[in-house]
């Protein structure tokens, strides 16, 4: 039997110090050696491109897990530089919040909730969704990541391989709402 | 005599020059805007509210997401179902104006174009015209031909999206059934007079489908998003904010196969637009049938502007100079029109005309009290306002919320001193009524109508016909802009065979190279049009370096508040003139859908949630929205 195909997507706006985290770890983890069944690609061009990406795979090249890697500022005691890991258990909002997130999507807003929001509503989204947040300090413009996240760097594109290449990993996630609401699996604090 | 309000007169040739006698011609109180609707005062209305119980504030109040907000304030009679006042507050404060100080100019290409999530090629392309004016560079026909098929392409993302997305729930069975179910039920049993091009039998069926998430003209739209996209990044390289848009043109490749691949998503429209067409017909047939106060809903006077778009290759010389004869022969004819007449197709009267004024804004004044004006003149000798954006200098200055005093971050643009709108109708109105556009196979402007002849697809081919509108609402803002697929799908194919054509003979050269004089001051600027109308990018450099950049968009104009006269915005008067025709005596049943579908059907560019009080608490909706109203 051949193997889950994996899609490891990062998301988010580059040049926002902190806030370009997921799409700095796919530029970083896009380098490496990977098994034939895992991609890995950033998939910040906009939520229902995305979801128009997932659809086209058809068959068995649908891909079974997507891994979504993304800086995002949940705040409520999260210290920066949390990362937070989860199954999402896929339920979505309420209608009118979905409405909400395809109207963000479809002019241009690009973030983690409403990708997910906007595949799992048109059916694109892979069976699996695993969430891997990362909690900014810095919002601002800018290249460089402030010291919290740059100090975790190696320890997000650590669990995200693990994530991607190992099935116990995986399993070992809690499943959890959109944002988590779990314990953190590591802190800069 | 076009100018009615500021004393500018034109000479036997033409030139504008400035009435003679008049001693501060551009004071407020000289010219003073003449025949247009005003605003109740903050405290007339605070007076109205005390004494009557079933006058009520019924506000929007923003959910801000990401980059901006609208919000909206109404003072509604419930009892006699009208709203008395209307207030539009853009919340945020964007500062491209202030980025771009001391800038070198080609980075306004790639900066201003994020001003929208939509849009960005349309800022990219005008800030190119504006720099290219400046520089004195000329692209190449095939750079010329290309911007355009470029933007036409944006546009046909950028329609659907608004009309079936944004727009078209607000006529769907999923919101109908809450807000109108004795409607919904008529609509059930009314056949669909253009059921041929569509395929719905009823209109009920019809606004099924245009549900929410659901529905598959929705869903159809989504798709044709993506359609439009991926035409679109074979030449622009990436969607919304493109890399080869340059001054003096386009620094895309292009080859015959990138224009079979662009064609081959292009003849994709042929029948969408038919059928988008017939869609907005039926719906607003059906409502004026229903209910002719409908007709009422989001109404304003016909007041228009529009820069015009889409350059002939033998015509753009990117000059000041010769603006008023490239602008007559473009696709979409610039023009200003006023209750509903055409004033002018001359893009220099319109760019004279222009003033923006921020006594309810939250910025300070920069004129009026005896300081330099520092463009007195147009290049051409024609007398420019002190409060024109060449003259205009961006003064931020955040402070608390007043009805009486400032509460927004938009400014007040007028054109003569009067509030007009901008929209892709205006681009449509212009041209039907100027009849100045290029020869076209396509394209046939008759005088008070455009007639738009559409290729064979699975449909046959068909000709469809818009019509300038007796009255002008949210039902016919709607209309237009389904008109203007299949308008902008035929501009386009008028280009691609231009394009083809320009290979045929050899010629793919695409831009002209160009260099930033590095003494001096000069200036320039783009006149473009966004999906949703009107749009100018005013750039002076000192030195090779931007002194001053001022962007004004569409929705600076539609969302713009009460003036200085007391005269409302677009939106603020649209709201004032619309009746509250919801099946609801229940305030807490009260859902605001009239007042929505008038805001809506400007197609807002904003991020924005808005919100509308009632008693059983804050009712969510969403306005719809990119970013560009907010670039002050």
């Amino acid at each position: 039997m051949s193997p889950t195909r994996v899609l490891v997507g990062g998301i988010g706006y580059r040049n926002l110090t902190d806030h370009s985290a997921g799409v700095l770890v796919v530029d970083m983890l896009a380098g490496r050696a990977w098994p034939e069944h895992v991609n890995v690609e950033e998939l910040s061009y906009g939520p229902v491109a995305v979801a128009q990406r997932l659809d086209d795979e058809t068959g068995k090249g649908r891909f079974g897990r997507l891994i979504a890697v993304s800086s995002v500022a949940r705040g409520g005691g999260r210290v920066p530089g949390t990362i937070t890991a989860y199954a999402w258990d896929g339920v979505l909002p309420s209608p009118e919040d979905v409405q909400a997130a395809v109207a963000e999507a479809v002019t241009g807003v690009i973030a983690m909730d409403n990708t997910l929001i906007v595949c799992r509503q048109f059916g694109a989204l892979p069976p699996e969704a695993v969430v891997v947040e990362i909690e900014p300090l810095w919002q601002d413009s800018g290249e460089e990541l402030s010291a919290p996240i740059a100090a975790i760097f190696d320890e997000i594109c650590a669990l995200v391989t693990d994530l991607a290449t190992d099935e116990t990993a995986v399993r070992r996630l809690p499943i959890a709402p959109l944002g988590g609401r779990i314990a953190a699996r590591s802190g800069a604090s | 005599m076009c100018f009615k309000n500021l004393p500018v007169e034109f000479d036997a040739q033409g030139k504008a020059f400035l009435r003679e006698g008049v001693s501060d011609p551009y004071g407020k109180s000289t010219s003073i805007p003449r025949g247009v609707p005003t605003q109740l005062t903050a405290e007339k209305v605070a007076e109205l509210v005390k004494r009557n119980g079933h006058i009520q504030n019924v506000d929007f109040d923003p959910v801000t997401r990401v980059a901006g907000a609208l919000a909206f304030h109404t003072v509604a009679d419930v009892k006699e179902r009208k709203v008395l006042e209307a207030r539009s507050i853009a919340t945020l404060f964007r500062g491209y104006e202030v980025i771009m100080v001391g800038r070198d100019p080609r980075d306004a290409i790639y900066i201003t174009s994020r001003a929208c999530g939509v849009c960005g090629g349309v800022h990219s392309t005008c800030s190119a015209e504006a720099i290219e004016m400046a520089i004195g560079c000329t692209p190449p026909p095939l750079g010329i031909i290309i911007r355009n098929l470029a933007l036409a392409l944006e546009f046909l993302y950028d329609h659907p999206l608004h009309l079936h997305l944004l727009a078209g729930p607000d006529y769907s069975a999923a919101i109908l059934e809450g807000t109108n179910p004795s409607l919904l039920a008529k609509a059930h049993t009314t056949e669909a007079a253009h059921a041929d091009s569509h395929g719905y039998r009823t209109v009920g069926d019809l606004m099924t489908d245009l549900n929410p998430l659901t529905g598959r003209l929705y869903l159809e739209a989504l798709h044709m998003t993506r359609v439009a996209r991926e035409a679109y990044v074979l030449i622009c390289g990436k969607y919304p904010h493109p890399q080869t848009i340059v001054p003096g043109g386009m620094s895309s490749t292009i080859t015959l196969t990138v224009m079979n691949e662009m064609y081959l998503r292009l003849a994709q429209f042929f029948d969408y637009s038919k059928k988008i067409a017939g869609i907005w017909d039926d719906i607003t047939d059906f409502f004026y049938t229903y209910d002719a106060r409908y007709k009422k809903v989001g109404a304003r006077r016909a007041n228009m502007i529009d820069t015009g778009i889409f350059d002939h290759p033998d015509a753009y010389d990117a000059t000041y100079e010769n603006a008023a004869a490239w602008g007559d022969k473009r696709w979409a004819t610039p023009g200003a029109i006023v209750d509903g007449k055409l004033l002018t197709t001359d893009l220099h009267t319109i760019n004279i005309g222009l003033e923006e004024f921020v006594e309810h804004s939250y910025y300070e004044e920069w004129a009026g009290n005896g300081q330099r004006q520092h463009f007195p003149t147009d290049p051409t000798g024609k007398p420019l306002s002190p409060y024109h954006p060449w003259n205009k200098i961006t003064k931020p200055r955040p402070q608390g919320q007043s009805w009486k005093e400032k509460y927004t971050w938009d400014t007040a643009p007028r054109w003569d001193r009067q509030g007009m709108e901008a929209g892709a109708y205006a681009r449509l109105w212009n041209t039907a009524v100027a009849k100045k556009h290029p020869e076209s196979p396509f394209l046939e402007a008759t005088g008070n109508s455009i007639r738009i002849r559409l290729p064979k697809g699975t449909l046959p081919e068909t000709e469809i016909e818009w019509h300038v509108p007796d009255v002008w609402n949210a039902f016919e803002r709607n209309r237009a802009r389904a008109y203007c697929v299949g308008y902008t799908a035929m501009v386009a194919m008028d280009n691609w065979l231009l394009a083809m054509k320009r290979l045929g003979m050899g010629d793919t050269r695409t831009s002209t190279p160009f260099e930033i004089p590095k003494k001096g001051e000069q200036r320039g600027v783009g006149f473009w049009g966004a999906g949703r109308g009107y749009l100018t990018h005013h750039l002076t450099l000192d030195r090779g370096a931007v002194s001053n950049y001022q962007i004004l968009t569409p929705s600076t104009w539609n969302a713009s508040p009460t003036d200085h006269w007391g005269q409302p915005g677009p939106y603020e008067e649209a709201v004032l003139n619309t009746p509250l025709l919801e099946e609801t005596d229940d305030p807490k049943a009260f859902r605001g859908i009239d007042i929505l579908r008038a805001i809506r059907s400007f197609d807002p560019c904003m991020p924005c949630t808005t919100h509308i009080q009632s008693e059983a608490g804050m009712i969510v909706r969403e306005v719809n929205t990119c970013a560009c109203a907010l670039d002050e």
